[in-house]
């Protein structure tokens, strides 16, 4: 019996044999996506998650935002916009808040650099499984690009009747949300997987 | 016809979690050999888990319409502002690209999310075979655009942060905001408890 390519989405068996490993298959039934097509580079992944964390640190220690209006001056950073709602009594919303722009990005990036880099070395890394589970857990939540959204929205509302003046950390933000976009795309589990496999041989 | 050949039918499993392939899995109590994530053929209890999601989504999608999720303190009055009179307020001001925005991402995604998550968890109850390519298609989509919707939350979070200018103006936040983010939350949860192979676990329609 030939190898089998299960699909994800509707259960559907495929004969791998049918299937090329290096193009971006999609399930015969239901249209789901069976297969990435393996191609990224190790390297590159681990540069981009670097390149992230830098951002992200950069993105936390600058403020976001300052506004100006009857000669007060606010600012604000993303730690701050989370704060916000944790000081008005609202510590739910702010723990979503801060979970979704600053502990998800950061343990994405944290979780594949400590998979990847001794992964690059040619060494055998520990956790390596719990890293991974994690790693695609907490990608589910890590929600820059909306957050992004957010501010635009709430600069436009604030605009009317304050001067607003953004901030280092908001470009920041942006090419962050840039970089982590991509990193996911190029460090997808059956990538992960095919890395970690490689290793072992 | 024949029925077509699954993974179920050939005793295969794949992890959800690493993509490996698994024969002759000790359900249920089994563990992916390649990742050490449990494996099994179906989410557990996924119909049940995900109807009650949905359901105490729906019944927060109300007051997070009707409460304020913010209200604007002068020292003249306090203005309470809803979604929708954000919308309004966005609209009147001239910005209304980014009225259409808020829009769709705060009433229309959630309202769609669930009403979407409802016809096809009733329609696996049902089990019926009829469009499982366009029910499959509605749940890619519902997956896609759930994140958008968490959009005014952060928006608030700013606002809430920013405006806080001693006795001129600040902005308070409402429980509308909390209902929100609630609402947000379980429908996230709820796409990612659903099983959508349970879509395509019927025989063919002839
Ligand atoms: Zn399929
Ligand atoms: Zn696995």
């Amino acid at each position: 019996m030939s190898p089998v390519i299960v699909c994800p989405s509707c259960d559907l068996a495929h004969r791998q044999d049918s299937i090329r490993t290096t193009e971006r298959t999609q399930c015969a039934r239901c249209r789901a996506w069976l297969q990435h097509p393996d191609g990224a580079a190790l390297d590159s992944a681990i540069a981009l998650a670097l390149c992230a964390l830098i951002l992200l640190a950069f993105s936390n220690a600058y403020p976001l935002v300052t506004m100006q209006a009857n000669g007060n001056s606010r600012d604000t950073t993303l730690i701050g916009a989370a704060l916000g709602f944790y000081a008005q009594g609202y510590a739910s919303l702010g723990a979503l808040v801060f979970l979704t722009t600053v502990i998800a990005p950061l343990l994405q990036i944290l979780a594949l650099l400590f998979v990847l880099i001794p992964l690059w070395r040619g060494s055998r890394p520990r956790g390596q499984h719990t890293l991974l589970r994690v790693l695609m857990q907490v990608r589910v939540w890590s929600f820059m690009e909306v957050f992004m959204l957010g501010a635009l929205v709430a600069l436009v509302r604030l605009a009317k009747f304050a001067h607003i003046a953004p901030g280092i950390a908001l470009w920041c933000c942006v090419l962050l949300m840039l970089c982590l976009s991509e990193l996911t795309s190029i460090t997808s589990p059956e990538q992960l997987w095919r890395w970690v496999e490689r290793s072992r041989e | 016809m024949n029925s077509p050949a699954t993974g179920r039918s050939l005793g295969l499993l794949l992890c959800l979690n690493c993509r490996a392939t698994l024969r002759d899995a000790k359900l249920p109590h089994s563990r992916c050999p390649r990742c050490e994530s449990r494996v099994h053929q179906r989410k557990p209890h996924s119909l049940a888990i995900t109807t009650v999601l949905v359901v105490a989504a729906a019944v927060l999608y109300v007051p997070a319409n009707l409460l304020p999720v913010m209200t604007t303190r002068t020292f003249l009055d306090d203005e309470p502002d809803t979604i929708m009179s954000g919308v309004l307020v966005l609209l009147q001001s001239g910005s209304w690209p980014i009225a259409v925005l808020v829009f769709v991402a705060s009433i229309v995604v959630p309202l769609l999310k669930i009403l979407a998550l409802a016809v096809l968890l009733f329609s696996i109850w049902r089990g019926t075979s009829r469009h499982r390519l366009q029910r499959s298609q509605l749940f890619r989509m519902v997956e896609f655009i759930g994140r958008w919707s968490m959009l005014d939350v952060y928006a608030v979070s700013l606002l809430a942060t920013l405006v806080q200018i001693q006795s001129i103006a600040s902005i308070i936040v409402g429980w509308g905001a909390w209902a929100f983010g609630a609402v947000v939350v379980l429908t996230l949860i709820a796409a990612r408890t659903f099983d959508e192979r349970l879509l395509w676990d019927t025989a063919p329609h002839e």
